[in-house]
């Protein structure tokens, strides 16, 4: 038994039928050699590749993960690869933010004719990794440095002068059967008023925090009939995005727009835009906040200037108090689907219990899922009850699709998704 | 004539609880806007002051969110069944509030009835409980509206009393708190003052005619409106024990596992056939009511809410089992 | 247990026969019919079906399952010798004794023939300790009969009626047994009896429209039985899944009385 073993490193490939499989078989019937380590997972195109099957791979041992695909412009489906690199320039950078170790992530265009290729990359690969050692950073605790704190304000609601106004004006609403439901605040949290003499209980103070959008989706308020709901500006741009993906009518709801001097969250101290700007009608005064937006301390940033194994530690830590209560999905007005992927259970593909893996794959699913769609309403942190810095992934989520491709969510109702949609010109640097 | 120690002390004794082969429980600054029960690593850690009630109970430490029940090896056609024969460590909770304690004798009753649960029975038995009698109450808390009190001393091992100058009264009510802090405090002539109590805010007793007598009232539809559905309220419950069974596949280990559950979900009593008999969210929170304030007292005696305000505090729709219960008082 | 045999029943049910691994456990095992177990597949999970065998076959167990989710889906691949978990028995069981002395009907649609069949045994097998007999079973079409065999073989019983029927449009060219929705056969089939029990188990809608006829006939609340169905995970009243109002489905059931059941609130 020999005392010092050579590490073998695992590495899972996952490529696509039509190129890179074929390549890799033109290698083999050409004698071409190449490492052992590279256990290959054929899918019919990169395009299918969900980006949880990414970190999946790692969960079961693999070492790097490698992902390879036909060139663009030879998609044996046409698009499939365009899908999938617009999807994994975003993607990457979720995996960098949360600590993932990107060199054991490899992604490469690797067509049929070009074994040589795959022999070379499969080779280059596993050196690398041999180099790396065994991935046993991933998921693993250990310090972290504290990000700065997040400014929440606390105390007494102080009533704001539009409250009379948007009570009455409810009422009539109700009376006259504009609507037959009105969304609102009330003194202690959403209250859903239906009769013209219930508009008493609608309050507008500094406190009024979720965004009420989120309620819109609910088959029990979408059965009380035409709706309106009140919304702080930053709640609006949630309907930006209801529409433009057929959620919503726009014509179909009553939007009341409450201009705001802030509710005392965290995204309250960086928000320059507190008028409401598509509303039916709109109430209220607007008050810019106190200090600039620039003046905030860039979490974001103090997060990626940490190293990847701390950045993965924060995380770990993180996520360790997630309880899988689902409420960051509840309260979000884009998780509509009838049937969250994390309660299929046909395949399982996420642990809807809380454990290390299955929060993590939650919380990248959630993240990934929202991509060019969350519009940073803050609502899942708020409602987060283990103090979770959900809003993180999301905003550097948003930094990526701004960044990379210019994409601004709730900006414009009929543009294109983030992620459902491509551009032949989407550009990377990290594909080989 | 009491027992005394100063937070000095304390600190010390569970660092040395810390450095031992135990686990060690409570409350700990998460980040400047959130204390939560947490295990500790140091003494340090450990909150002592400034906060009501953490936004999490300690039923984790009897009733963990993910508890392996066995392991399974499957090799072709035969399969061993693997149980976790590991001693438990034992655990101290340091610093519960009295409605967490509360909360341990409540759930001894349905873990117990008729089979006895036994991964929850040495897990109780592993465990001591160090409660710090409460000083201040917020808005969310009504452990008087359910028979406790901010120095109650049900499901407690110990208690302690802030004296106000880093110092503590330790009364130790059972041989397990006792073993504990023999010998670790000083004798003294000072007794904590009585705290002042939350206002009775319900009465339990009106909450369970409602919900029997009246339910299919509106009520439930009106008032269950703004839930959305997620499981904070039943997750930061020290008494709620829902909870589901599952095989965890290849990836997470072959186990069959524990783990949290929340009425509140719509899939929970979803049938294969597609029928759900509570299908809308004002017939779910309904259900967490009449469970904690009917079925429970009615079987087992006990009211299922120890008053700890958890689920208002947390919900972030401003419901829970408070907000609903003052509005069904209130008539 | 150790899979004996599989028997497909219609294009989504079968039908599985187990034995005990352990000598020991075999001989110590006993159940009352009406009871349920959890069987599982390992890796996939548990569900939670009647056992509808007789309690008074030893060598074996025998559930049913529909083909509809992923613990189904599982267990559709099973075959002889291979392994399935069980534990149990769980629930309350037909009160078999307190029965003795009456005739007994037996009403069923579709699945729920499995937590009939088991009693209809029990009591053919103690035949003199019970009364008349009847069955009345139906399905949606020929093919969605359970059991169909054994519905011959008890009709071959002294004093026991058994009528099959498929809704209208469900039958077949050589179809003959009735056509048209239990409850409706029922009446015409028995317009009398005498002080019976009465076990009817189906969807909901069936006993909705079963319980009039049978009042209709003078058979009280106190004499109807049901057996109840409702998602359950650990079978002993601690996970708070099953309950219909106060009621554990899985300790305080799944055998009801209709007088029990109507005193219920509606949650389920």
């Amino acid at each position: 038994m020999s005392e010092t073993s050579v590490f073998e490193p695992k590495i899972v490939a996952y490529v696509c039928n039509w190129c890179t499989y074929l390549g890799a078989d033109l290698a083999g019937t050409t004698r071409l050699e190449y490492p052992p380590n590279v256990r290959i997972i054929r899918l019919p195109c990169t395009g299918r590749i969900d980006f949880n099957l990414l970190v999946k791979g790692f969960e079961i041992g693999a070492d790097a993960v490698l992902v390879s695909g036909c060139h663009p412009g030879d998609c044996h489906y046409t698009a499939g690869n365009y899908h999938a690199r617009r999807r994994w320039i975003l993607f990457r950078e979720l995996l960098d933010t949360l600590g993932f170790d990107l060199r054991r992530i490899h992604f490469t265009w690797i067509s049929a004719a070009e074994g040589k290729k795959w022999q070379q990359m499969v080779t280059e690969i596993t050196e690398e990794t041999r180099k790396l050692g065994p991935y046993t950073d991933l998921y693993a605790n250990g310090p972290a440095p504290a990000l700065p704190a997040l400014d929440c304000a606390s105390g007494e609601a102080r009533t704001l002068d539009a409250e009379p106004e948007l009570r009455e004006y409810s009422r009539n609403l109700l009376a006259e059967g504009t609507v037959k439901v009105v969304v609102g605040y009330g003194a202690h949290g959403p209250v859903i008023v239906t009769r013209p003499e219930d508009a008493e209980r609608l309050v507008w103070n500094n406190r009024c925090r979720p965004n009420l959008t989120a309620y819109l989706k609910r088959k029990e308020i979408k059965a009380l009939g035409k709706p309106a709901v009140v919304v702080k500006p930053c709640d609006e741009k949630s309907l930006v995005v209801l529409e433009r993906e057929s959620q919503i009518d726009r014509n179909e709801i009553h939007v009341i727009g409450m201009a705001c001097e802030g509710v005392g969250e965290p995204k309250c101290a960086s928000c320059e835009d507190r008028t409401p700007r598509d509303a039916d009608k709109s109430f209220g005064a607007a008050v810019a906040s106190a200090t600039p937006a620039s003046a905030q301390p860039n979490r974001l940033a103090a997060l990626m200037a940490m190293t990847s194994r701390e950045r993965m530690a924060f995380w770990s830590a993180q996520f360790e108090r997630c309880v899988k209560c689902f409420a960051c999905r509840q309260v979000c007005p884009m998780c509509y689907c009838e049937r969250c992927i994390v309660d299929k259970s046909r395949p399982i593909t996420i642990d809807p219990a809380s454990s290390t893996k299955g929060n993590f794959a939650w919380q990248i699913a959630r993240a990934f899922h929202l991509a060019g769609r969350c519009v940073g309403c803050g609502e899942c942190s708020r409602a987060c009850p283990a103090g979770i810095d959900l809003g993180l992934l999301n905003i550097a989520l948003h930094k990526a699709g701004s960044e990379h491709f210019g994409y601004e969510p709730g900006a414009d109702a009929l543009g294109k998704p983030l992620i459902g949609a491509f551009s032949l010109q989407d550009q990377e640097d990290f594909i080989h | 004539m009491s027992e005394i120690i100063s937070q000095a002390a304390l600190r010390a004794l569970a660092a040395e609880w810390i450095s031992s082969a135990r686990q060690v429980f409570g409350p700990t600054a998460i980040n400047p806007h959130t204390v939560a029960y947490s295990p500790l690593n140091s003494a340090d850690a450990l909150l002592l002051e400034g906060f009501v009630h953490p936004a999490n109970s300690i039923k984790e430490v009897v009733f963990p969110r993910h508890e392996v029940l066995y392991g399974y090896r499957i090799e072709g056609n035969s399969v061993e069944l693997l149980d976790d024969h590991a001693p438990l460590p034992e655990q101290i909770v340091i610093a519960a509030r009295p409605c967490d304690a509360a909360a341990l004798p409540i759930l001894d009753r349905v873990f117990n009835w008729d089979f006895a649960d036994e991964f929850y029975n040495r897990r109780r038995a592993a465990t001591t409980v160090i409660t710090l009698a409460c000083n201040t109450a917020d808005e969310s808390c009504f452990c008087t509206s359910v028979g406790l009190g901010p120095d109650s001393e049900r499901g407690s091992d110990v208690l302690l009393f802030d004296l106000g100058d880093q110092f503590y009264e330790v009364r130790c009510l059972t041989e397990k708190g006792h073993a504990l802090f023999r010998g670790k405090t000083e004798t003294a002539d000072r007794t904590a003052m009585a705290v002042s109590a939350p206002p009775k805010k319900f009465d339990p007793q009106v909450i369970r005619s409602f919900v029997i007598e009246h339910f299919e009232d509106a009520f439930w539809k009106d008032h269950a409106l703004a839930c959305v559905g997620c499981g904070i309220c039943a997750y930061t419950c020290p008494t709620c024990h829902c909870f589901d069974i599952v095989d965890a596949g290849p990836s997470a280990g072959n186990a069959r596992v524990r783990t949290w559950d929340s009425c509140q979900f719509p899939i929970f009593t979803a049938h294969a056939s597609g029928h759900n008999p509570r299908a809308s969210q004002s017939s779910r929170q309904r259900q967490r009511i009449l469970h904690k304030f009917a079925i429970y007292p009615d079987k087992f005696g006990e009211i299922l809410c120890t008053g700890c305000g958890n689920c208002t505090r947390n919900c972030p729709e401003g419901l829970g089992v408070l907000s609903l219960a003052m509005e069904i008082d209130r008539g | 247990m150790e899979v004996i045999s599989v028997r497909q029943q219609t294009a989504d049910v079968k039908s599985v026969s187990l034995r005990f691994l352990d000598a020991e456990r075999a001989k110590n095992f006993s159940f009352n019919v009406g009871q349920f177990g959890i069987f599982s597949v390992f890796g996939f999970g548990e569900s939670t079906f009647n056992i509808c065998s007789s309690s008074n076959w030893k060598d074996r167990i025998e559930f049913c399952f529909r083909r509809v989710g992923r613990v189904t889906e599982a267990m559709w691949k099973i075959e002889e010798h291979d392994i399935v978990g069980f534990r149990g028995p769980y629930g309350n069981g037909y009160p078999m004794d307190a029965w003795k002395g009456h005739d007994l009907i037996f009403l069923g649609g579709g699945i729920a023939m499995p937590p009939i069949r088991c009693a209809v045994w029990y009591a053919l097998e103690n035949r003199a300790d019970y009364g008349e007999i009847t069955v009345v079973y139906g399905a949606r079409t020929v093919a969605d009969l359970v059991y169909a065999d054994e519905l011959d073989r008890w009709a071959e019983f002294d004093r026991v009626r058994v009528v099959r029927c498929v809704d209208p449009g469900g039958q077949t060219a050589d179809w003959k047994g009735e056509v048209g929705f239990v409850p409706n056969v029922f009446e015409k089939a028995c317009g009398k009896c005498n002080d019976p029990i009465v076990l009817v188990i189906g969807p909901p809608i069936m006993i909705k429209n079963t319980l009039p006829i049978l009042d209709r006939m003078g058979v009280g609340a106190a004499s109807v039985y049901t057996s109840i169905e409702n998602r359950m995970k650990c079978g002993v009243g601690k996970c708070g899944r099953c309950n219909v109002g106060p009621l554990y489905v899985c300790k305080e059931g799944p055998v009801l009385t209709m007088e029990q059941l109507q005193a219920l609130p509606a949650d389920y």
